[in-house]
């Protein structure tokens, strides 16, 4: 398997879909919440879109839609699949 | 009787179903969180009580909505539970009812929203999925009630099947378990020894707190801390919660495979196609704004001014005049009369005059609340709201306090850092609620008529401005360390269903009527008493009256304002109770039986600026008795529900003498 990039998730273009890496750094709250959500590593997201000025972003994951900070995306590894 | 419990995942339609099974007309609506707090009904056939719980992803409660219905289940041990799962997120769901299966109570799962679950390519097998859980499994659609009578009949039955729900989680786990099965008290009011142990050995703050209260807690804490050594030990490289997770996850994986076939889970396609507008980068917020707008347009000038308006013609024209007839008729004394008429149909008609708007503006909310429109304002508005320190989760109460702030304190329970929260629940109030209509309508009527919705729009979101100034410097005074978050889960759209939409109108409209019968009466007899009467005797002149002396303590502090008349002072210091009241007050005082006399009455006493001033005044300067209450409530604290009255006051004058120091500075009237 040749290995591939790790990238942020809020460096992802609107479109694409990744798979969860590590989300260590992730505040304890936000990781629980999205543990609630069915979304932990290994889970694939499809990026939605972004909003403005840093704003947050929406993103889809097992028919599931959310939206989280930009910077707490920031702080989820992915890869690109 | 039997005490069922009614649990699952947020905004998976369990008030929608409580209300089908109890008859119930409770608060439902498409975004997680509408349900703050427990909810009791008897069953439709009397054969049980159904308690709606607040929704929870586990029993691991987050924010304090969740935290009640971890308690319920820990303290009140319900006879049975009913869980209902939304059957186009069966993996997510699961894993609240294994924990719940793990209760081993008489246990029954609803599989609402089958027909969306079908519809998106996901077939479940039912009479699998109950044989491989030992328990019932009913499919329903909780929206249409379709497949709740069987459910009812379910629930009714005398021996419900009792859970027997066990999972193995290996040597290590099983062990500590059974230590801590030995070492927990026989008390017969504990739920099962097993779950409780499992809860505890996963960290679940509500029972570690309940365990405490009765135990000494130490020699669990020994147990966990050997659980935790031993899986060090074994290499496994998880925590002892993520551990007995991950055990749960591959259970329910394996369930998935045996029961579930997704043939293709079809994206929410409708959804898509509206949200790519709806929360489109740049359109998101400008159509947010252009959709409060056009609320107001609605209600204030298109469709509920009309309204009130021929109501207003009907209650001062022929309503008035057969109670007048009747009173002469009856020879009622002058007394009677004047308490009759100047007194309850002037301060009661008046406010009952604005019902069609108040109507016209719940509808608007509900049709927010039922379409799946809320979340995604919470995503338009969280980064303006991160910047003042809060999330924009608190959009939901904000939006909601536009109908009633009693309720709107309430959806801020939902938010998860206590701070944000407790700023939140402080900040609800200067939303402008349906009660400070009356007084917009009356004034803006008067002086502002070609612009009033214009008028009334800015002092909206004058409301919203301060919120977000106060936000600002509140959390930069309050939070110590605590940072702001935000996670949101959205919901696909539904399309509201007329009949639910109207019960929802109905039920938050109603509440208005309901006071205009008990407090505005009863504010309006007292009014006009203390109007009628003076140190003198009765039938004084007015402005010798009691009501004069006790607004005029209060006129030299307004003046200032722009409205230092012992009127104004009266109906500020009334409408404490309600804001309607005002209105009410200013009806008797000025001894006007409908709102266009009311009007010109008005316009003499007041400028259109010293009218904007005292709007303004209005809106932010104290909240209303029964948002003091649920504040008092909420926050669990006399001091913070007296700032909140002490900064509104501060607020509200801080502004309004602005407003008109400004005003007449520039050279308005």
């Amino acid at each position: 398997m040749n290995s591939q990039a790790i990238v942020n998730l809020a460096s992802v273009a609107p479109g694409s879909t990744v798979r969860i890496h590590s989300c260590a750094d992730l505040h304890i709250l936000v990781s629980r919440r999205l543990l609630d959500l069915g979304i932990t590593i290994g889970s694939e997201i499809h990026m939605k879109r972004k909003a403005p000025f840093g704003g947050p972003i929406t993103c889809e994951s097992n028919g599931q839609m959310f939206g989280i900070r930009k910077q707490e995306a920031k702080k989820i590894e992915v890869i690109l699949v | 009787m039997r005490t069922i419990a009614l649990a699952g995942n947020p905004n998976t339609g369990k008030t929608s179903l409580f209300n089908t099974l109890t008859k119930s007309y409770e608060y439902v609506g498409n975004w997680s969180g509408v349900t703050v707090e427990k909810k009791v009904g008897l069953l439709r056939n009397k054969q049980g009580q159904l308690v709606d719980l607040p929704g929870i992803y586990s029993l691991h409660p987050v924010s304090s909505d969740e935290g009640v219905a971890a308690n319920f289940l820990l303290t009140e041990s319900p006879d049975a539970v009913l869980n209902i799962i939304d059957s186009s997120q069966l993996e997510r769901n699961f894993y609240l009812t294994v924990q719940l299966l793990e209760y081993n109570k008489p246990f029954l799962i609803g599989l609402n929203m089958i027909d969306v679950a079908k519809a998106r390519g996901i077939h479940v097998d039912t009479d699998k999925l109950s044989d491989l859980l030992q328990v019932p499994v009913l499919p329903i659609v909780a929206r249409t009630g379709q497949g709740t009578n069987q459910m009812l009949s379910h629930l009714s039955e005398p021996n419900l099947p009792v859970s027997q729900f066990q999972i193995s989680y290996g040597s290590i786990v099983e062990q500590a378990i059974t230590a801590c099965i030995r070492a927990l008290p026989q008390q017969e009011e504990l739920p099962n020894p097993r779950w409780l142990s499992l809860q505890f050995l996963e960290n679940n703050p509500v029972v570690i707190d309940k365990l405490t209260s009765i135990m000494s807690i130490e020699p669990l804490r020994a147990i966990y801390e050997q659980a935790e050594e031993s899986l060090r030990a074994s290499g496994e490289g998880l925590h002892l919660p993520q551990f007995i997770r991950s055990v749960r996850m591959g259970f329910i994986r394996q369930l998935m495979e045996q029961c579930v076939d997704i043939k293709q889970s079809e994206a929410h396609t409708l959804t898509e196609r509206i949200d790519a507008i709806i929360t489109h980068k740049w359109l998101g917020l400008p159509i947010f704004l252009a959709f409060m707008f056009l609320l107001f347009k609605l209600t204030f000038d298109w469709f509920g001014q009309p309204l009130s308006d021929i109501l207003d013609g009907f209650i001062g024209g022929p309503i008035s005049d057969l109670v007048n007839q009747a009173l002469t008729a009856v020879g009622a004394s002058e007394f009677t009369h004047a308490l009759i008429v100047d007194g309850i149909i002037a301060g009661v008609g008046g406010v009952l005059v604005f019902v069609p708007q108040i109507f016209m503006l719940f509808f608007l909310i509900s049709l927010v609340e039922d379409s799946g429109y809320m979340a995604r304002v919470t995503l338009v508005m969280d980064r303006v709201m991160e910047m003042v320190g809060l999330n924009g989760k608190a959009f939901i109460p904000f939006i909601i306090g536009f109908g009633c702030n009693v309720p709107a304190v309430m959806a801020a329970r939902s938010i998860e850092q206590p701070k944000e929260r407790l700023v939140t629940t402080l900040l609800t109030p200067l939303m402008s609620c349906s009660a400070r209509l009356p007084v917009y309508s009356l004034f803006a009527g008067a002086f502002f008529i070609s612009n009033k919705a214009v008028v009334v729009f800015s002092l909206y979101l004058l409301g919203i401005v301060m919120a977000l100034v106060l936000a600002k410097l509140f959390t930069h005074l309050f939070y110590t360390g605590e940072k702001s978050i935000f996670v949101i889960e959205i919901p696909p759209y539904r399309m509201p269903q007329a009949r639910s939409l109207l019960r929802n109108t109905w039920e938050k409209g109603k509440g208005f009527i309901r006071k205009a019968g008990t407090f505005i009466l009863g504010g309006s007899v007292v009014i006009w008493f203390l109007s009628y009467a003076g140190p003198s005797g009765f039938g004084v002149d007015m402005d010798h009256s009691f009501l004069a002396w006790i607004g005029g303590l209060f006129a030299p502090i307004l003046a200032p304002l722009g409205f230092g008349t012992w009127q104004a002072g009266a109906s500020l210091l009334t409408g404490f109770m309600a804001k309607e009241v005002v209105v009410s007050t200013m009806n008797i005082i000025y001894h006007t039986p409908d709102m266009s006399g009311l009007e010109t009455q008005i316009k003499h006493a007041f400028s259109p600026l010293q009218a904007y001033s005292f709007m303004a005044f209005i809106l932010l300067y104290v909240p209303c008795l029964a948002t003091v209450g649920v504040i008092r409530k909420e926050t669990a604290s006399m001091r913070w529900t007296l700032f909140s009255i002490a900064y509104g006051l501060v607020l509200a004058y801080t502004v309004s003498v602005l407003i008109y120091q400004i005003g007449l500075w520039i050279g308005l009237t």
